[in-house]
Order: C-alpha cells, then structure tokens, then sequence
C-alpha cells in the first residue's frame, strides 16, 4: 500500500471510531467540586461496596461522587466526619460519625474558628429524643441525627440554578463555580427548604406510631415507676382524629403539624432539637404555655381554649365522657329510625287493610278491596 | 254521624269564631248529620283533586319549607362528604364541587340562609298567633304545640293499625305524625346550628363556658353535629319522603308543599277535625260533600229518616 493510501485508511479510521471513543471516555464531571484528595473514592465509587452485620443490617459503603457533590456536605473532606480513619487499608470501626465532630477544613467564617454541629448535638442530647449514637433498650428507639438528616440535595426542588441569577452574580465575581456554589449554599436556607407539614406528621409517626415501640416504652416505664405522657400511647391515631390532623392529611390548608405545638417558633431550627415531655415547664405544650401556643394560630385563644383536646380519642381509658357520648348518641340514632321506619311500615300495612293503593285513580287511593269488606262506591 | 263529644266542641268553636248565622248552621248540622257514621267508607269515596282541595298552608309557610328543603339537602351534601372525606362516595360529592375548599364556604353560607329561614319561621308563627289571637280566632288544638290528645290518637291510631279498632282516630290540623316530624325537625336544626357555631366561632364559645366545661362541650359538638346531620338525613329521607311520596294514598307525590292545599280524602282521614272547620269556613265545600254523599248513597241512615 502507498503512504498517502495508508494515511487517508489512518484517518478515515480516526475519524470513523471519534463517536465511539467519546462515547467510551468518563462523561465530563458537570459538577465541580467534590475532592478526594486522600484516594478514599478508589474503592468506595463501586455501587457494590459494603457488608451485612452480625445483627443481619445490610451497610453500604459507597458514595456517588456526582450526586455527593450536590449535597450540603459536598466540601467536607472524607476524613473531617470519619475521624477513626488514620491509615490505608483502615481497621475496622467502633463508633464511626458522630455529628458534634468539628470539620478541620471548613471553618466558620464568621468567627474563623473550625465549623460544628456540636451546639445542636448538645441541644438535643438534653431533649426527650437524646440518645448517644450506639445505644441500647429503649434508647435506641430514639432517632439519632441521621434518622431525620440524611444529607439532602442542595434544593430538591431546583434541577439547575437559575441561569439569570448566576449570569448576574458572575458578573463581578468572575468564577462561575465559585458563584454556583456560593448560590446552592444559600437557595437552600432562603427557599425555606423545609419539610412540609405531610412529611413530618409522618416523620414523627415512623416512631411514634409504632405500638411496639410504644408497648416498650411503656413497660420501661412502669418498671421504673415513672410516668409517660397521658396521650403518648395514642399520639399519631389521636391527632388523626384531630381537625389539625385531617387538615393536614387531607391537604386542606395550614394546620398544626406536630412541631407547631411540640416546639417552639423562637429559633424554631433549635427548638425542633429541644422537644421537652409536656410535664417539663419548658415545653410549649407544658399546661401552663399551651394558651399561647395555640395563640400562634387562634389569635383569640385563652386559658379556657386551651382546655380543648388536640388529640382527642373516644377511648374509655381516655376520655370516658366521649366514649359514653358517642354510644349514646349510636344507640339514639339506631332507635329513632329503626322506630320511625317500622311505624311506616306498620301504618301501611293497617292502612291497606282497608284497600288503599299506590294510585291515583279517578281522583281516589282507595280503589282496591278492603278486607273489612267496605269498598269504594265506584 | 253523631259527632263525638270532641268534635262537637270543635264545630261550635269553630261556628263561634267565625260567627255563622243562624241559617248557615242549619246548613252545616244538616250535612254533618248526613255523614255516615263509617269514615273509612266515606274517605274512600270521595273525588279528590291531586293537586289539593281545602287550603292548609300559607305563602309563608311553603316559602319557608321551600327554603328549609334546598338548604338542608345542600348541607347535607356538602358536610357529609367533608366529614367522611375517605369514603368512596365522598369523593365525587367534593370534587364536583371544585374541592373540599369551596364545599366548606358552600356549607357555611347556606347555613347561614337556614338560620334566616329559621327566623322567618319564628316570626311567622309568632305573629300569626298573635294576629288570631286579636281576631279571637285562636284555637290550640289547630297548631303544632303537643296536647295530650296525641298520646291518646297515636295509641288508638296504633290499634287501628293492628287491627283492634274499624276506624282511625278522629285527629286535627296537626296529628301526632306531624308533631314528632316538626320538632325532630326543629331540635335537629337547633343542634346543628348551635354545634355548626361552636366550629366556627370556638374562641367564642370557649371564653362564655366555664372552664371545667369547655372540653367537654367542643367534644359533645363534635360529636353532635356530623352525628344529627346523618340522623336527620335519614329521617328525612326514611320518614318524610316515605310519607310524602311513597306511602299509598300519597305515591307519587303529594302536591300540598307548592300549592299549599290538601286532598279532600287526606283531611277527612287523617285531619277530620280540621275538615269539620272546613265545612264552616268553605260553604263550597258543603255542597260538594252532599252531592258524594248523595250520588253514593252514603247518606246517614238517621238523617235520612228526617227527610233529607
């Protein structure tokens, strides 16, 4: 073959396999960002990563660095939350993340000291729900941080950042990445990004609404000889009956969620990590705060509305005069028309005795024959 | 016929207050005396109009059924279907409507043309008794207030029933029937109004009650009203509408709800009394009985031995 005919074959076959190689090569990352400077993603990229526990709980240990660098801890260097891990390959784990671990990278700007969730892991350590991250028994019932926190997309309800605001902010900051980011940072917090009053009645009720958890519970409780909360065994079946509960269950409109009453509206993001037992003076539905918790919404509420019940049941353990009500009005309602069907039927009956009819005839009802032989003069 | 001693004072009173003359009650104790002692033989042979004959409810009272009619069914079927909202024939009723959010506004407002019908209806029997009362036209036994009288008709009414008795008691304006109808109909708007109120205004209703009292009533109103609302439908539709349209001698419907008068065969059976004040008020109505009576030779075997 010549050498021009070998160089037209050369190319031809580059420029034939060109789609092909590019379709082979690793997509161009779209998002910029995620750093693994410390290789820890050269085994855990692959989807299969992980084991299953001697208790039998299937645990994966695999990121997707593409959807990882879309989530709020997308800065955070692998080794800033998993702070056992010191050599390669790494021991096996004892505790693993706790959240009041404070990042060595990422700094608050604001004080230049380095970022923690620690004031809120202290906050709900002291609340009902504090648990430590391994616990045991009934402790265990309770969620810990990433029970609730599981690491959410910037916002969810953006694909893409708006291309207007970025074209305007780059203006000036001139790094289109640094802009995206500094965007998906605070879209988040202003969009109020925050779960709707549906998912967390159901959040909540995932525990609440478990009776063995609460069977448990219970018994612990009686066996240390304390109490729980009047209404804790029927907490999520009680608010369902509540117009709060089937406002929000039926998608009417704003009703009170559990957060709006069991925490507080001042600094409510800290507040939903304090949840205190209603006995506790400090809890917004303690019986001496609950006016003006309802006051939040039911501008003219006071100490008597606060008498009425938001999580009413007919149960006879828990509200004997309903559970008697509510029978009482069945039976009225079974015997008032059982009573005044079968006074119809029995004035039918006495009346066709004497051959009335289901017409009328020539200007009369009573064309048939009477059984007491008195008929109509036709 | 000779009238029972009830009817007798009912056809004096009657003769009385509407001041007859001497020859107008020659007139009426003549036809009453050509009655035959049987009723049943003689409702069952009368020619009645289905629209209605003898005049028994004023323009008032129809407007007032007319708008207690419209307003209760629009309730009923925008509340029950918010109350059972997971029931499968709820969901029809609501989205139809455009959504629980306009059914809600629907109920309420409507609710409120109710308690304006319910007022009307107030000062209509209120002034109407008065008015009488000043014309010395008055009489109990013709309105809706219960007298023992019902007692004694609804146990004789029962015998007939069973078989135990040939004839239906002899009853007035206002039997027994209508007198537990009316005020079911009555109580059921009042706890549906009071109970409606206590949702809409429970700040209100909160800051009047004592506080040992409060939780007790928004529960007892809670329970009330979803639980009349449904009884009361049934009634109506078990009870009134049985009466009214499928009951034999009323199927297919009675017309007396928009022309506000009521079949002669109706009255004579079930309001004889008030028939017996027909004949007073409505001269008409005396020459029309005698010719049924005479065409069919129903006339009372007494009066005809004198000479009529």
């Amino acid at each position: 073959m010549s050498n021009l005919s070998a160089m037209l074959l050369l190319w031809s076959a580059l420029l034939a396999s060109a789609p092909a190689m590019a379709a082979s090569m690793p997509a161009a990352t779209p998002t910029p960002g995620f750093q693994d400077n410390e290789g820890c993603l050269l085994c855990h990229k692959y989807p299969r990563m992980g084991r299953i526990t001697e208790d039998g709980v299937l645990r994966h240990y695999y990121i997707q660095p593409e959807v990882f660098s879309r989530t709020v801890h997308r800065n955070v260097p692998c080794r800033d939350c998993h702070v056992e891990i010191n050599e390669l390959p790494h021991k096996p784990i004892k505790t693993g993340v706790t959240c009041n671990t404070e990042c060595h990278s990422v700094k608050n700007p604001a004080t230049g000291k380095p970022f923690s969730h620690k004031p809120i892991v202290e906050a709900y350590r002291e609340s009902v729900h504090g648990r430590n991250k391994l616990a045991t028994g009934t402790d265990a019932d309770k969620p810990y941080c990433v029970t609730c926190h599981t690491n959410p997309l910037y916002n969810p309800a953006e694909l893409a950042p708006p291309k207007q605001i970025i074209d305007r902010c780059t203006l000036c900051h001139e790094d289109r990445s640094f802009v995206t980011r500094w965007y998906n940072h605070t879209s988040r917090r202003i969009r109020e990004v925050r779960r709707t009053s549906e998912q967390i009645v159901a959040l909540c009720s995932t525990c609440h609404d478990d009776q063995r958890m609460v069977e448990r519970h219970q018994q612990k409780a009686k066996a240390e000889s304390r109490e729980l909360g009047r209404k804790f065994p029927i907490a999520v079946e009680s608010y369902e009956e509540s117009f709060h509960g089937k406002m929000v269950k039926y998608g009417f409109g704003a009703a009170a969620n559990c957060l709006d009453c069991h925490a507080d509206t001042v600094n409510y993001y800290k507040s939903v990590h304090e949840i205190r037992p209603s006995r506790d003076p400090a809890s917004p539905v303690h019986k001496d705060r609950r006016a003006e918790t309802c006051k939040r919404c039911h501008t003219y509420a006071d100490q008597n509305y606060a008498q009425l019940d938001p999580h009413p049941s007919s149960k006879r353990g828990d509200n004997a005069f309903r559970y008697f009500a509510e029978m009482i009005y069945n039976i009225i309602g079974y015997v008032v028309i059982t009573s005044l069907v079968g006074l119809s039927l029995f004035e039918t009956f006495g009346r066709r005795r004497d051959g009335v009819g289901w017409r009328l005839v020539h200007g009369s009802s009573w064309w048939r024959k009477s059984k007491r032989g008195r008929d109509r003069i036709v | 016929m000779k009238l029972s001693n009830e009817a007798r004072d009912v056809l004096e009173t009657s003769m009385r207050q509407n001041r007859v003359s001497a020859e107008q009650r020659e007139e009426i104790e003549a036809v009453v005396a050509m009655l035959p002692e049987d009723r049943v033989l003689l409702y069952k042979n009368v020619v009645s109009n289905p629209l209605g004959d003898l005049y028994r409810y004023s323009i008032h009272i129809r407007i007032q059924h007319m708008l207690t009619f419209v307003t209760f069914l629009t309730l009923a079927f925008t509340g029950l279907p918010i109350h059972f909202f997971e029931s499968f024939w709820a969901e029809p009723f609501n989205s139809m409507l455009g959504g629980v959010n306009i059914t809600r506004i629907i109920h309420r407002t409507i609710a409120s043309v109710m308690i304006t019908s319910m007022i009307y209806h107030l000062l209509t029997i209120t002034l109407g008794s008065w008015q009488r009362i000043r014309a010395g036209t008055f009489d109990i036994r013709r309105t809706i207030i219960p007298l023992p009288k019902d007692l004694r008709d609804f146990r004789a009414d029962v015998q007939y029933f069973a078989g135990k008795r040939t004839q239906r008691p002899e009853m007035d304006k206002f039997n027994y029937k209508s007198k537990i109808h009316y005020f079911a109909a009555a109580f059921g708007n009042g706890v549906m109004i009071l109970s409606g109120s206590t949702f809409l205004f429970p700040e209100l209703w909160a800051m009047i009650l004592p506080t040992s009292m409060v939780a007790h009533w928004q529960e007892l109103m809670r329970l009330s009203h979803p639980h009349e609302a449904l009884l009361a439908l049934l009634v109506i539709a078990f009870s009134h509408w049985y009466n009214v349209h499928l009951a034999p001698g009323r199927f297919p419907m009675q017309w007396t709800f928009l022309t506000g008068k009521i079949t002669r065969e109706h009255q004579m059976e079930e309001h004889f009394l008030e028939y017996l004040r027909n004949l007073v008020e409505v001269p008409a109505e005396r020459k029309i009985l005698q010719d049924v009576l005479e065409s069919r030779e129903l006339v009372d075997e007494a009066a005809g031995r004198k000479g009529r």
